[in-house]
C-alpha cells in the first residue's frame, strides 16, 4: 500500500511540476506582448516600455525568469494580475466559491442520477428502458454544453419564465438569510441542470457496463444455482464490485468538472472562475491565466490522488498488489 | 511448420463476410447512412447552400421561411447555407485531429508495450502525467497564445488527444506479445521493428479504430467549445461560431443557435453511433449483453 501510494504522489508531484513549466514556457513562446497591453497601444514609447519591462523583470533571462516564479510559488505567491493589478491568489479566491458550489452540486447529482439509471438498466438488458436510456445518453453525450445551455435557459427562463437567466444572485431584491439561499439556488438550477445533463451518460453507461460484467461472473452464477435470492446476490456482492469503476468516473469527474463548467458558467453569467478566464484570455492577463491554470492543475493532481488512496481502501487487490 | 505458415497473418475472414457482419449492427448501419449524408453535405456545400454564407443582408433576423428556410442571423446572412457550409470545417477538424492522436496513441502504446522494460516504464509514465493534464484547458491556453487558425487547432486537439489510444494499444501490444504467431516471428529472426509493424500494430489496431470514431466526435465538441468562447478560426464558417453568435440574438432569433447546435448534435451522434457499432463488431462478447 505505501509503495503504491509513494508511487502515485511522485506521479503527481511529476505533473504539477510539468504543468509549471509548460505553463511557464507557453506563455513566454506565444506570440502577443503584456506591455503593448498595459500601455493601451501598440507603440509605447521606448522609455515607458524599458520601465514596465525592468518592472515585471521581461529583461531577465528566462532561467531566471523561471527561478523567481517558482520562489514566489513556493511562497503561495501567484503574481499580480496585470489588468487588475491586484493579487492573483485575491482575484482567483474571490471566484472559485461560486464555481465549486455549481460544480459539487452538478457533479454529486449527475453521479446519483446516472448511477442508478445505469443499475436500473443493467438489470434489465436488452428491454425498452434499457434501449431507449442508451440513445438517450448517447444523444445528451452529443450535446455542447455551452448550446444545451443556452436551450434551457431559453426555454425554461425566457420562454416560461419559470427561472431567472443569468446571475448568481437577484441584485435588486437584495435578499439577506435563508431567502438569499433560496434566491442562490433558484439560480442554480439551470447551469446545473445543464451539467447534469451532460455528465449522467458518463455514469450511466460506467455504472451499467459495470453491474452487466459483474452479474455475468462466476461466483453469481453459482449463488444462483444454489438458490440465492437475486435482491441478496445483487446487494450483498454484485454491489460492491460493480461500484469501483463509479468511483474513478466520479474522481474523474471532480478532476475535469471545475473545466467542463467553465463554458457553462459564461452562458449563465455565474460569476465563477469560467468569465474570469474568458476576460483573463481577452486581456492577455498571463499571470492570471498561469494562476488559474496552476489552481486547476494541482486541484486535479490532488482529487486523482485522493481517489487512488479510496479505490486502494475500497479494493483490496490493489492494496496488497 | 505449421507455425511459419501462421506468420503471414492470422486466418483473414473475407471481406464479404466482414461487410456482412458489420451491416448486422443497427448502430452501424445507421452511423454510416448518417455518416454519408454528412460527408456529401459538405463535399457539394456551395452546390446544396442556397445563399453566400458571408452575404451580410439588410433582412436581418427573419424568421424560417421559402426564402431563407433556417432564417437569418443578426447580420442577415443565410443561417441554412451558414449551417451547410459548417459541416465541411468540424468534419475537417474531427476527422483529422482524431487521426493525429490516433497515430501518435498506436507508436507510444505499441512501443511501449511492445518493447517493455525501461522505455515502456518511461512511456507509461509520460501517459499518467498526460492523464492528469487538464486538457481542455491547455488547448484553450495554446489556441488563445499562438492564434486560432483551423490548422493550428487540428494540431493541438491531435497532439493532446492521444493518450487514450494508447493505453489502448499498450494492452494489445502486451497480450499480442505472448501470442504464438508473433514468438514464430521472434523464432523465424524477423527484426522487432518489422514485428511492431507488421503483427502488432496490424492485429492490435482494432480497438484503437472504434476510440478513434469516439475522438472525433470529442474533437468536434471541443471545436465548437472554442469556438463559442472566441478561439474558432475567423476565416470560416464553424457551428460554433454560429451558436456564439447567436447567444446574442438567443430572445429575438433562436433559430440561429438552434440549427447550428442541432448540427453538432446530430454529427456527433453520428460519431458515436459507429464507434459503439464498430466497437461491437470487433468485441463480439460484448454483442451478448447489449
Amino acid at each position: 500500500m505505501g509503495r503504491y501510494i509513494r508511487r502515485r504522489l511522485a506521479t503527481a508531484v511529476l505533473t504539477v511540476f510539468l504543468s509549471i513549466i509548460l505553463n511557464f514556457l507557453l506563455i513566454r513562446l506565444a506570440p502577443g506582448d503584456p506591455i503593448s497591453y498595459i500601455t493601451g497601444q501598440d507603440f509605447p514609447s521606448p522609455q515607458l516600455r524599458a520601465e514596465l519591462t525592468a518592472k515585471y523583470g521581461f529583461d531577465r533571462s528566462l532561467i531566471v525568469q523561471f527561478g523567481v516564479y517558482l520562489r514566489s510559488l513556493l511562497a503561495g505567491d501567484l503574481g499580480k494580475s496585470i489588468a487588475g493589478n491586484r493579487p492573483v491568489t485575491d482575484i482567483i479566491a474571490e471566484r472559485i466559491g461560486p464555481t465549486l458550489l455549481l460544480a459539487l452540486t452538478s457533479a454529486i447529482a449527475a453521479l446519483l442520477v446516472g448511477t442508478s439509471l445505469g443499475i436500473y438498466s443493467a438489470r434489465r438488458p436488452g428491454s425498452k428502458f434499457d434501449t431507449a436510456m442508451n440513445g438517450v445518453s448517447y444523444v445528451f453525450d452529443s450535446m455542447p454544453p455551452f448550446w444545451l445551455g443556452m436551450m434551457l435557459s431559453l426555454i425554461f427562463a425566457s420562454w416560461f419564465k419559470l427561472l431567472p437567466t443569468s446571475g448568481m444572485v437577484d441584485l435588486r431584491a437584495g435578499y439577506t438569510g435563508f431567502a438569499h439561499v433560496l434566491d442562490v439556488l433558484r439560480h442554480l438550477i439551470l447551469p446545473a441542470a445543464t451539467v447534469v445533463l451532460v455528465t449522467f451518460p458518463y455514469f450511466f453507461r460506467v455504472a451499467r457496463t459495470s453491474v452487466i460484467q459483474a452479474m455475468s461472473d462466476d461466483y453469481v452464477v453459482t449463488f444462483r444455482a444454489a438458490g440465492m435470492k437475486e435482491s441478496r446476490i445483487f446487494y450483498k456482492y454484485v454491489f460492491r464490485n460493480a461500484m469501483l469503476p463509479t468511483i474513478t468516473a466520479f474522481g474523474l469527474t471532480l478532476a475535469y468538472v471545475v473545466a467542463g463548467v467553465a463554458v457553462v458558467e459564461i452562458v449563465f453569467a455565474w460569476p465563477g472562475t469560467g468569465s474570469l478566464m474568458l476576460n483573463a484570455i481577452m486581456q492577455r492577463d498571463y499571470p492570471l491565466l498561469m494562476g488559474l491554470y496552476l489552481v486547476i492543475s494541482i486541484s486535479v493532481a490532488i482529487t486523482m490522488i485522493v481517489l487512488d488512496l479510496v479505490y486502494a481502501l475500497a479494493d483490496p487487490r490493489i492494496r496488497y498488489q | 511448420m505449421e507455425a511459419t505458415a501462421k506468420i503471414k497473418r492470422r486466418p483473414a475472414r473475407g471481406l464479404r463476410k466482414r461487410l456482412r457482419d458489420a451491416f448486422a449492427i443497427g448502430q452501424l448501419r445507421v452511423g454510416v447512412a448518417f455518416l454519408i449524408l454528412l460527408i456529401l453535405v459538405a463535399v457539394f456545400a456551395p452546390l446544396i447552400a442556397t445563399h453566400d454564407p458571408f452575404a451580410l443582408d439588410n433582412d436581418m433576423l427573419l424568421p424560417p421561411s421559402a426564402e431563407h428556410w433556417l432564417g437569418t442571423d443578426g447580420l442577415g446572412r443565410d443561417v441554412f447555407s451558414m449551417v451547410v457550409h459548417g459541416a465541411r470545417t468540424s468534419l475537417v477538424v474531427g476527422v483529422v485531429a482524431a487521426v493525429i492522436a490516433g497515430i501518435i496513441g498506436t507508436l507510444v502504446g505499441g512501443i511501449a508495450g511492445f518493447y517493455r522494460g525501461g522505455l515502456d516504464r518511461f512511456l507509461t509514465e509520460t501517459n499518467n502525467i498526460f492523464l492528469m493534464i487538464p486538457t481542455f484547458f491547455l488547448v484553450l491556453l495554446i489556441v488563445a497564445f499562438f492564434g486560432s487558425s483551423m490548422v493550428n487547432v487540428i494540431l493541438v486537439l491531435g497532439l493532446t488527444g492521444w493518450v487514450g489510444n494508447a493505453l489502448l494499444m499498450r494492452s494489445q501490444a502486451v497480450s499480442l506479445r505472448e501470442r504464438t504467431f508473433v514468438k514464430s516471428a521472434f523464432a523465424v529472426g524477423e527484426s522487432r521493428a518489422r514485428i511492431l509493424m507488421k503483427h502488432i500494430i496490424p492485429n492490435g489496431i482494432y480497438p484503437i479504430i472504434a476510440n478513434t470514431t469516439m475522438n472525433i466526435s470529442a474533437a468536434i465538441l471541443m471545436e465548437s467549445s472554442l469556438s463559442f468562447l472566441g478561439l474558432g478560426d475567423p476565416n470560416i464558417v464553424s457551428w460554433g461560431q454560429i451558436i456564439s453568435h447567436g447567444r446574442s440574438y438567443l430572445t429575438s432569433g433562436w433559430w440561429i443557435s438552434a440549427s447550428a447546435g442541432l448540427a453538432i448534435v446530430v454529427t456527433v451522434f453520428t460519431f458515436y453511433l459507429i464507434g459503439d457499432g464498430l466497437n461491437r463488431l470487433f468485441n463480439p462478447k460484448l454483442q451478448s449483453t447489449r
